[in-house]
């Protein structure tokens, strides 16, 4: 593809996609962090399946 | 013409690449944007500018008044009328706002989608759950959002089959273009027909003044609080703020070229979005009040179809055709920002290339995953006897519970000043969204007592 060698000059160097496939390094989760995510994904695996059995109880309900 | 010097620029690169045979393709459609921006930006033509970096908010908003969202609306006011639910929409609206907001900063700053960031910052394990909460949410959401395609195209005697068909062949047709700016003008187009709902509401003759007693007492509310009173909570909350809006709208500014200079932009990108989805919102509520006020039962409803339907008497055949126009709106236009939003997060999780700028053999993934749980959901929807109004109001309330652990991934990355440098939340953003999570978290435990003790509300 041709293009004018100035117009890239429009994006930020970090915008590139060859910059943004360098991966970002690992962050540390704080113990108390860790804790509230495993607390949400508890949340989550106790809650859909109420939503599921609602469902499922609303469907077999008597009409 | 150079980026501003101030721009942010995120953790690392060291080595940036400038050498002519590592740009992409992609690059320099998108330098081809940005350069329309700066020239704009340097004449201070400031409506062109905002047009032209007007986007990602004003989809995500409008593409979350989606199939699910507009039925929910519409069960609340034929559930409820005009009263409490009124403001609780407008809060709910507040708080999209004030979550995809965060996403513009994000992606501006870091110019990196959601599911990378997440992948990246937080490793495998925090990201394949993040991914499988958005694949689920979003086969079930586009499973409805095909419910809405199949619903209105009922009402006008076409058959299901047929529609379907015309949905999916509409979202294919859309990732043809194989150019973001494009695709978003496109959906914008055919998003500003969710607005059909306002004329839909005016056939309802709307008392005004009952609308501003609504607003500011937050009254009435007949019933009191019930069963369905939590679950429409729920289906209103998940109408506004779920996952794929943080996943769409982070990508999709990544993609568009948005920088940290465009932020006070892409903030009235998202108020716009969330101004105008908000009255949409409202207006289905409205045009659905008759059926309250009428004592009309809409818990056998089968489909939004059956809305259209039901209003014929009240809102007359042309309101009735603008409700169920709108719901097949609705429909097509999530059905192409949430195959866009799956497509997005696969490449970024699978560390594929990942734009709308891409041709089909460079993103053969990405384009692949969008058409893939687009026919998927297609396909389902056309399953004879499934329930499928209640299938759309327990998507929203699945969405509302999903919500909460994304929210707090999306708070974790805009506080990494690491990666957002001067642009990470501010204490005020962080009591905001930190209240969000616990409310999201109450409701979602209130509806669970109620679904698993359904005595102890007395009745």
């Amino acid at each position: 593809m041709s293009y004018d060698s100035n117009l890239i000059d429009a994006l930020e160097p970090s915008q590139l996609t060859a910059a943004t496939e360098i991966p970002l390094p690992r962050r540390r989760l704080s113990r108390a962090t860790t804790i509230l995510l495993i607390a949400l994904r508890v949340y989550i695996f106790i809650a859909v399946p109420i939503v599921g059995y609602a469902f499922v109880h609303a469907l077999m309900a008597p009409q | 013409m150079s980026q501003s010097a101030s721009s942010f620029a995120p953790l690392p690169p060291a080595s940036l690449p400038r050498a002519e045979g590592r740009l992409s393709h992609e690059d320099i459609l998108r330098a081809e944007d940005r350069r329309k921006v700066l020239k704009e930006r340097t004449a201070r033509h400031w409506f062109r500018l905002l047009w032209l970096l007007t986007g990602p908010g004003v989809l995500v908003m409008l593409g979350e008044n989606d199939g699910p969202s507009m039925v929910s609306y519409a069960t609340t006011g034929a559930t409820y009328g005009v009263g409490f639910f009124v403001p609780f929409i407008l809060l709910t609206f507040l708080m999209a706002f004030a979550v995809q907001e965060m996403t513009v900063r994000l992606g501006a700053a870091t110019h990196r989608g959601h599911a990378e960031l997440i992948f990246e910052r937080f490793g495998p394990f925090w990201g394949y759950f993040a991914m499988g909460d958005l694949v689920f949410g979003n086969v079930l959401t586009l499973v409805t959002e095909f419910i809405a395609i199949q619903a209105g195209g009922l009402y006008f005697g076409v058959p299901a089959v047929v529609s379907v068909a015309i949905g999916v062949a509409l979202v294919v047709a859309s990732l043809a273009f194989r150019r973001y700016a494009t695709w978003e003008r496109t959906v914008m187009a055919l998003a500003v027909f969710n607005l059909l709902f306002i004329p839909a509401a005016l056939f309802a003759h709307p008392d005004g003044a009952a609308l501003v007693h609504a607003i500011g007492t937050w009254s009435p509310l007949k019933g009191g609080v019930t069963a369905a009173f939590v679950t429409l909570i729920l289906a209103n909350i998940g109408a506004t703020v779920t996952p794929w809006m943080i996943f769409f709208q982070q990508s999709a500014v990544v993609d568009k070229g948005l920088t940290t200079a465009d932020l006070g932009e892409g903030r009235l990108d998202t108020a716009i979005g969330a101004v105008l989805a908000a009255i949409a919102a409202i207006a289905t509520l409205v045009a659905a009040a008759p059926l309250f006020e009428n004592n009309v039962d809409v818990s056998k409803f089968a489909s939004g179809a059956d809305f259209a339907t039901a209003l014929q008497p009240y809102l007359g055949s042309v309101g009735a055709t603008l409700f169920a126009l709108g719901m097949i709106e609705a429909g097509v236009v999530a059905a192409m920002t949430i195959s866009a939003s799956s497509a997005y997060a696969m490449g970024e999780t699978a560390r594929k290339r990942h734009s709308l700028n891409l041709d089909f053999s460079q993103g053969w993934l990405f384009y692949g995953a969008a058409i893939a749980s687009t026919v998927v959901a297609a396909a389902i929807v056309l399953i004879p006897g499934a329930p499928l109004l209640a299938m759309t109001l327990t998507v929203n309330v699945i969405a509302t519970l999903l919500m909460a652990p994304a929210l707090l991934l999306l708070l974790l990355l805009v506080n990494d000043r690491e990666i957002m440098g001067a642009h990470a939340n501010t204490w005020r953003a962080n009591i905001v969204g930190g209240a969000i999570i616990v409310a999201l978290v109450l409701v979602g435990a209130a509806y669970g007592v109620i679904t698993v003790f359904p005595g102890i509300l007395g009745q």
